[in-house]
């Protein structure tokens, strides 16, 4: 509490909070980076889940981890060239 | 009935290893338990000299392994704590030399002898890592509160679990005053970053230096608030579920504190 106190007439940023955020976020995207089939595996089987309601075009998607300073997110695009019938 | 074999690892080196393992090892051997450390970083040996054993080395687990001699031959017996032994590295062999079915077999003898083996890991996630984990049955990451140290400790906890594996975390060096002051990790956040369950947590400590100086054992000294941390660790990894893991504290700041209400600061 002191400390928060502190922080808040200082203008101090703790260093340990960013520690913390740097962690997390590194922990996540090592485990992406790690493992590259997982990224293509994940990507075939959103192309197989979208295209059972779109048309899309497979050559110009793309599946990105893309980072920022608080969150990571997975990032997929794609055109998409018709939507299909809905099948009874 | 057979014993146990824990390996004390971590990925990033410096973080404590050898200070766990010499210090949770004779910790065991107080309690009563036939404990046998062994020396897993093949070609930069420390635990004898940690432990004080450097002037009675004959064979090692280079031998052992290879089959030049026996266990009871490399085992060299503390004369301080009565059923502590310790099997060295060699210091002249290839880092490595040792297969990982060669260790296996030998661990399997290991578990025969003693109540307890514990393996102290070399850094990095290489060959020596893997062949101390291979006859593994229990695991102990250390790591200290550094982004550096908890990013090592996530991947190396991936690999265990990935043996099957369930390691549980020792926090060491913490300095209470500093994770007051919020310039370092907190105990909580090292755990919630890396979600497993908590062996213990080991403050810093000039004495750790100071034993190892003289290679003397840490957990005799009752003053040295590490040694008395990893004689708790001790005692829980032995059945005692009811030794509480004590939070470091910074003594002076609670007299501090105690001192301020009373006006005598
Ligand atoms: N709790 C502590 N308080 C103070 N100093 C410590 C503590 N734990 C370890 N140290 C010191 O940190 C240094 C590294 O410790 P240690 O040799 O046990 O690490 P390690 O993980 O085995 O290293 P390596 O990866 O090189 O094998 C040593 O000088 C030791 O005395
Ligand atoms: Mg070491």
């Amino acid at each position: 509490m002191l400390q928060g106190l502190l922080k808040r007439f200082t203008g101090q940023k703790n260093s340990k909070e960013e520690a913390k955020k740097r962690l997390q976020f590194s922990l996540i995207y090592d485990k992406l980076e790690v493992n590259d089939t997982t990224l293509t595996d994940l990507q075939n089987d959103i192309v197989d889940v979208i295209s059972k309601y779109f048309e899309i075009d497979r050559d110009s998607l793309e599946l990105k981890v893309k980072r920022d300073d608080d969150v990571s997110a997975l990032v997929f695009n794609t055109p998409i060239l018709h939507v299909k019938r809905k099948q009874a | 009935m057979e014993g146990k074999i824990i390996v004390v690892t971590s990925g990033k080196g410096g973080v404590g290893k050898t200070t766990a393992t010499s210090s949770i090892g004779a910790a065991l051997a107080l309690e009563g338990k036939r404990v046998a450390i062994v020396d897993m970083d093949i070609g930069l040996r420390n635990l004898d000299v940690v432990m004080g054993l450097e002037n009675r080395i004959v064979f090692n687990i280079v031998d052992v392994v290879q089959g030049r001699c026996k266990i009871d031959q490399a085992a060299i017996r503390d004369r301080r704590i009565d059923n502590l032994f310790l099997i060295p590295a060699s210091q002249s062999d290839n880092k490595d030399v040792l297969t990982t079915s060669g260790v296996e077999r030998v661990c399997n003898d290991l578990r025969k002898k003693f109540d307890y083996v514990l393996m102290d890991s070399p850094a990095g996630i290489e060959k020596g890592f893997q062949n101390s984990i291979v006859g593994a049955n229990e695991a102990l990451v250390v790591c200290t509160p550094d982004v550096s140290a908890v990013r090592d400790a996530d991947r190396v906890i991936g690999l265990l679990y990935a043996r099957s594996l369930e390691p549980r975390l020792i926090v060491n060096r913490i300095e209470p005053s500093r994770v007051e002051r919020g310039e370092m990790l907190s105990h909580e956040d090292v755990m919630e970053v890396l979600s497993i369950e908590l062996a213990g947590l080991v403050p810093m400590d000039e004495k750790v230096l100071i034993s190892s100086n003289t290679g003397t054992p840490l957990v005799l000294q009752n003053e040295s608030k590490a040694g008395q941390a990893f004689r708790r660790i001790a005692k829980r990894l032995n059945g005692e579920t009811d030794v509480p893991i004590e939070i470091p504290t910074h003594k002076t700041s609670m007299w501090n504190k105690i001192s301020k209400t009373f006006g005598l600061k």
